[in-house]
């Protein structure tokens, strides 16, 4: 219980500070994604029941606070949390530089398919050039933010499983 | 014999149904994965119909997240208007001088359109016009921004507590803002003229040129549908034409700054720069009533 309150907490604090503590002091194209390197910590560091219902989770409160399509981060977040799960046995998961890595990867993937369900579903053509332009800082910022995170002495600390 | 093939049919049946069964116990995980997977795609696919529509979801976020922003956005803005209004000082005589001198500019044109208006009411009365209705209108503190880049909405602090509706235009001292989508009772959302889902009808202020101003997604935007012989030039602002049936007529959505005209093709590519600092909003105006022509 005592977790839940403190990860609720957290994303509570990630959404605010997202929202409406940076945009005052960092431009649009360098926004961090900070639900999303949550994700990847969630998926990386979590066992497995929970993480991907959580992933869906963090990914529909993406789209209730960002663009007008419900679910489209759902999707993309889940979709992802499944790969990374199906490979994070094999992985040396505490590994600093391979959580940047997979947010780095993250942030490009789910762009990926959320443009591809625009496409498919929607009208995303618009927002191919702008992904291709926003891409790369949003990817480097996301990454930035991840580094920061595995410095914080919590990240190595085991984690409980239950 | 008839008896036989029938009992061997059953078997054959209950075999296949069992051996299906063993391999879906063998592959849950799979099978778990892909209806969740076809689940959150459903969800997406429902939506979609609505997007412009909160639901109860986005509404009980909306109420909930709506006075925690509020209270950050007004918090995290206090350095920075220390810093803007104490600290940054250098320049301001020189600053001061130049805003003088515009002013002087500006009361002359402000008389000479004094002029114009008088004029223009003499004609509409004389042409027994209706005038326009006054607009009703709320101010709104902006409270929150899009968390991705890609997208281009925020968050205001007014919701249909305040009178706000979906598809109500949205306005600041430079001109068109965007219009409220997923309105909720203390918050609402913004879709701005940047969001590449935006287009409002347009028409060049000097030529009368028309076309559809689309967001860019980046913080431009294009007229689209502009024929490829109409006179749109750099500088040329470009106002709303009153059709569509969320903006007033005239109202100021921005500014060209670059025309280009293919060797072939029936349109010209022309780029907007929005009349408002997209990116530096703190308070925007919600107009309750839809435009009255």
């Amino acid at each position: 219980m005592n977790n839940y309150i403190k990860f609720t907490t957290l994303i509570i604090l990630a959404v605010v500070l997202q929202t409406s503590i940076l945009p005052h002091y960092i431009i649009a194209a360098y926004k961090p994604d900070l639900l999303l390197v949550i994700m990847v910590y969630l998926a990386l560091r979590t066992p497995a029941n929970h993480t991907v219902f959580s992933a869906y989770l963090l990914g529909l409160l993406k789209d209730v606070l960002g663009g007008i399509y419900l679910g489209l981060n759902g999707f993309s977040f889940v979709l992802f949390c499944l790969l990374l799960k199906a490979v994070s046995d094999r992985l040396y998961v505490q590994s600093s530089i391979l959580y940047v890595l997979t947010v780095g990867a993250a942030t490009a993937i789910t762009t990926i398919i959320n443009l591809l369900l625009l496409i498919i579903f929607s009208q995303g053509e618009n927002l191919i050039t702008a992904a291709a332009t926003l891409l790369l800082p949003h990817l480097l910022m996301n990454m930035f933010i991840a580094s920061i995170v595995t410095a914080m002495p919590r990240y190595f600390a085991p984690l409980d499983s239950k | 014999m008839g008896v036989t093939a029938s009992h061997a049919a059953k078997r054959i049946a209950h075999v296949g149904i069992a051996s299906m069964f063993e391999f879906i116990r063998k592959n849950r995980l799979f099978f778990i994965a892909g209806i969740g997977l076809l689940a959150a795609l459903l969800v997406y696919t429902l939506n979609l119909p609505r997007v412009e529509k909160a639901n109860l979801v986005e509404r009980a976020a909306g109420n909930i997240m709506a006075p925690v922003q509020a209270e950050a956005s007004r918090a995290a803005a206090f350095p920075l208007r220390i810093w803007n209004e104490y600290l940054s000082l250098v320049g301001v005589a020189r600053e001061n001088q130049l805003l003088k001198d515009d002013i002087r500019t500006m009361n002359e044109r402000l008389a000479l359109l004094e002029e114009t208006r008088q004029e223009n009411q003499r004609l509409t009365a004389l042409l027994n016009l209706k005038d326009k209705a006054v607009e009703k209108t709320v101010s709104a503190r902006v409270i929150g921004e899009d968390v991705t880049p890609w997208f281009k909405t925020i968050t205001i602090n007014c919701g249909f507590d305040d009178g706000v509706q979906d598809g109500m235009p949205v306005l600041a001292a430079g001109g068109i803002v965007g219009r409220t989508i997923k309105v909720s009772a203390g918050s609402s959302k913004v879709m701005l003229l940047t969001d590449n889902a935006s287009g409002i009808s347009a028409i060049i202020q000097r030529s009368r040129a028309r076309g559809v101003v689309k967001g860019k997604g980046e913080d431009l935007c294009s007229l689209e549908f502009a024929m490829r012989g109409e006179d749109v030039q750099v500088g040329d602002q470009v106002v709303s034409s009153g059709l569509g049936g969320v903006f007033a007529k005239g109202h100021l959505i921005g500014e060209v700054t670059m025309v280009k005209k293919g060797e072939f093709g029936v349109f010209q590519t022309v780029t907007i720069r929005p009349s408002v600092n997209i990116s530096r909003l703190e308070e925007v105006l919600v107009v309750l009533h839809k435009s009255v022509e």
